[in-house]
């Protein structure tokens, strides 16, 4: 197994590509493991604590070796920065064609580094690269942008896929992402505002060469029977139909939406709490991945007659919304139609802006005006005008939205990276303390999901590598009360499927960073592990086919090393930045405000928290005391390198 | 004999062809109730309702509740006014 690397200098204008060798496979398995070590690497050698937004910080594109195999297990490309909003690690996957367009193009992976002394876009064309000029794409959002490359480069030796910035990137919004294929966003972190603040706007592959696999038949049999399996599932069919949005009807039945900054769990329109607006406007359409047996992905097109507000957005087209583009809309903002619901997911892509992290910093300031905390001159000072600023309010929120993107207001300044920072400026600017009402886990957005309930989801959120996030350790065991899966990992132990008692939920929690952490290094779609998590395990069937393409043969045991590796990188570099248990925490309404309603009322985290959170150090071999990782645990994993790095620092554990 | 009431949610709602009903069951136990879905609505049902291998509720992309939130399994037993809800299971997005 091995892979181009290309590795991009914008200050220089220096383009050179090289092979990463099969060795960093065997320790990394690719995408986000190789893109880890890639970053860690330079790291090395350029200051660590640089600002995230200058030229020293990297962008690291990378894409594992499944993708665009055939194996139909989805495709998710990976980026990798050090976090402008967070300022910690910084990573975010993405769908679409261009992660496996970029392998056919000849580079799996792209380092940036260095800053362009003007607006250019990268262009990978069948192995040769260029650097364009972009003045002509600057200010233009991510729909445009792609438009505009496609007419200019043609189809010839493919159709041009695109990872591009918009507005929001251009002015290094922390919370702007990276779009593909101007569809799909990679969100999480500020990677937008990374390659905003190194003038890059674009990367742009044309390609039609072929992927490498190890051992074809091998390949294509797996793939035979993953198929057999999701068609012979009738539980999948009802996903391949709905998506993520799968989970709209249960999550009102238990109460496990984030409704008005979470003051609530349950969404309140009439239509948009139940599924069916999903199944009455979907189309099926080829927005995502080929190389996917799920296919959830569909679109929507407005006509005007779906109801009031929808006359706002006839021919309005887009794929229609994932889950959490309707948890930010008809539960943080409290929007109840469809069609704006859909709108304010086409618009968060467009403007390439992660809509947790928006949604989050507009309800912290509506919850204040609900609460009469902030008047409306208050507001005026924001905005430089008056803004009424009420839930559900479609014009209220696009303002908030501008604000940010755009850079229009104080408003849009103060809370350019999230709502935890939004609102420490804030309260520190009125003189008040405002944190109560901000929704956050470890600096990064709060995800709008109610987490109160479920001691592992809470520290997820506390734990996370990039902030508070469900994509790093989605705690499936206990949401789901899955005794069987319970047993599989903990010796015929129950306990981890019960919601009631903390014991085993930091074991989950590192659970399922591993197993994710796999995943994301295949470079697959986390859904279908999801929907039958005890039959596509990760570290035993995904690793047949993750054999089958690199040749890499290991154990279960061997990969569940390999996912923990990752994770430890992660935690490495956040311990190089000076993050210690401290920095693990949620905000205070996770912690101490009751769940307000729903199945599992009356839930509060901090009655299990900290319970949780020393299980998990002891499940990781950290030290509890600081939460830094220990030399022990680390050599135990072949880390001995990353080891004397943190000893350097001062940030390994003394015992 | 007791009265147990259902609730149908998206996936569940279409194959039932309604979002709620009622069944009177001689044995109270869930696995009874199973039983008497699967007579009701069908193969399709049945095929999201039980696992073959194990003749356990299925858990694949499932969630199946009584009013408390408890996964229920089929030796839970049952009471008369008990509500039970069939959802799909599913996390994030």
């Amino acid at each position: 197994m091995e892979s181009r690397l290309l590795r991009v200098n914008l200050t220089t204008g220096e383009m050179k590509g090289e092979t990463i060798p099969h060795s960093i496979f065997e320790r990394w398995i690719g995408g986000s493991g190789v893109n880890n070590w890639i970053m860690w690497e330079h790291f090395l050698t350029h200051d660590i604590n640089c600002d995230p937004r200058g030229p020293d910080n990297i962008f690291v594109f990378g894409v594992g070796p499944l993708a665009g195999t055939g194996a139909g297990s989805g495709i998710k490309g990976r980026i990798t920065f050090k976090s402008p909003c967070y300022n910690m690690f910084g990573d975010s996957a993405g769908g679409g064609k261009f992660p496996y367009y970029a392998r056919f193009s000849g580079y799996e992976y792209i380092a940036i580094t260095g800053k362009a002394p003007k607006p250019v876009y990268l262009l990978i064309c069948n192995g040769e690269v260029a650097l364009i000029d972009a003045a002509h794409l600057w200010g233009k959002g991510t729909e445009d942008t792609h438009a505009i490359l496609q007419e200019e480069l043609g189809d010839y030796p493919s159709k041009v896929h695109t990872l591009s910035i918009s507005q929001a990137g251009e002015n290094q919004v922390g919370i702007a992402g990276v779009v593909s294929d101007a569809l799909r966003i990679h969100a999480r972190g500020g990677g937008g505002a990374v390659l905003g603040s190194k003038n890059l706007k674009a990367i742009a592959v044309q390609g039609n060469g072929g992927l490498p696999v190890a051992r074809p038949g091998e390949m294509l049999a797996w793939s035979d029977d993953f198929r057999k399996k999701i068609d012979g599932n009738e539980a999948i069919y009802g996903f391949k139909r709905r998506g993520t949005l799968g989970a709209v009807e249960m999550y009102q039945h238990i109460g496990s939406h984030f409704w008005r900054n979470n003051q609530g769990n349950k969404f309140r329109g009439d239509e948009i709490r139940s599924d069916n607006w999903v199944k009455k406007f979907q189309k099926y359409s080829e927005v995502c991945s080929s190389d996917c047996f799920i296919a959830c992905d569909s679109k929507y097109v407005i006509d005007g007659t779906e109801s009031e507000p929808s006359k706002k957005y006839i021919g309005e087209t887009f794929r229609r919304p994932e889950y959490l583009t309707t948890g930010s809309a008809a539960g943080a903002l409290d929007v109840r139609d469809w069609s704006e619901v859909a709108h304010w997911g086409k618009i968060t892509n467009d403007y390439a802006i992660d809509n947790q992290d928006l949604s989050c910093s507009i309800s912290f300031l509506m919850e204040l005006k609900q609460r009469d905390l902030i008047s409306n001159h208050d507001v005026a000072e924001l905005f430089g005008h008056e803004q009424s600023l009420r839930w559900g309010n479609m014009d209220d929120i696009e303002a908030c939205v501008e604000s940010i993107v755009f850079q229009k207001n104080l408003f849009g300044v103060m809370f350019r990276d999230g709502p935890y920072f939004g609102a420490l400026k804030y309260s520190e600017m009125k003189g008040k303390n405002f944190m109560k009402y901000a929704m956050y886990g470890k600096g990064g957005a709060s995800f709008t999901e109610e987490v109160r309930p479920y001691p592992t989801w809470m520290n997820n959120m506390a734990v996370a590598s990039r902030g508070a996030d469900h994509l790093k350790g989605i705690g499936l065991i206990e949401k789901f009360q899955r005794e069987d899966l319970s047993k599989m990992y903990f010796n015929g132990r129950t306990e981890a499927a019960d919601l009631t008692i903390p014991d085993l939920k930091g074991a989950c929690t590192a659970l399922a960073e591993n197993q994710v952490a796999l995943l994301n290094s295949y470079g697959v779609c986390l859904f279908h592990w999801m929907l039958d998590p005890a039959e596509f395990t990760p570290q035993d069937y995904y690793g047949k086919a993750y054999a089958a393409v690199t040749g890499i043969e290991r154990t279960p045991e061997e990969l569940m090393r390999d996912g923990e590796r990752i994770c430890n990188l992660e935690k490495a570099f956040n311990s190089r930045v000076g993050m210690r248990r401290e920095h693990d925490m949620v905000c205070e309404r996770w912690m101490w405000e009751p769940n307000s309603e729903g199945l599992y009322e009356g839930a509060v985290g901090a009655d299990m928290f900290n319970t949780v959170l020393d299980e998990y150090y002891e499940w990781r071999g950290w030290e509890k005391e600081s939460g830094l990782q220990t030399r022990a645990r680390l050599e135990e994993l072949g880390m001995e390198d990353v080891a004397d790095v943190l000893a350097k620092d001062g940030a390994l554990a003394l015992t | 004999m007791i009265k147990v009431h259902t609730q149908f949610l998206s996936h569940f709602k279409e194959l039932a062809a309604t979002d709620e009903d009622v069944f009177e069951l001689d044995r109270p136990l869930v696995s009874e109730l199973a039983t008497r879905i699967c007579d009701r609505y069908g193969p399709r049902m049945q095929a999201v309702l039980i696992d073959p291998d194990t003749q356990e509720l299925n858990a694949r992309g499932t969630m199946f509740v009584d009013a408390k939130g408890r996964r229920i399994c089929m030796a839970d037993p049952l009471e008369d006014g008990d509500v039970i809800t069939f959802m799909m299971g599913i996390a994030g997005g």
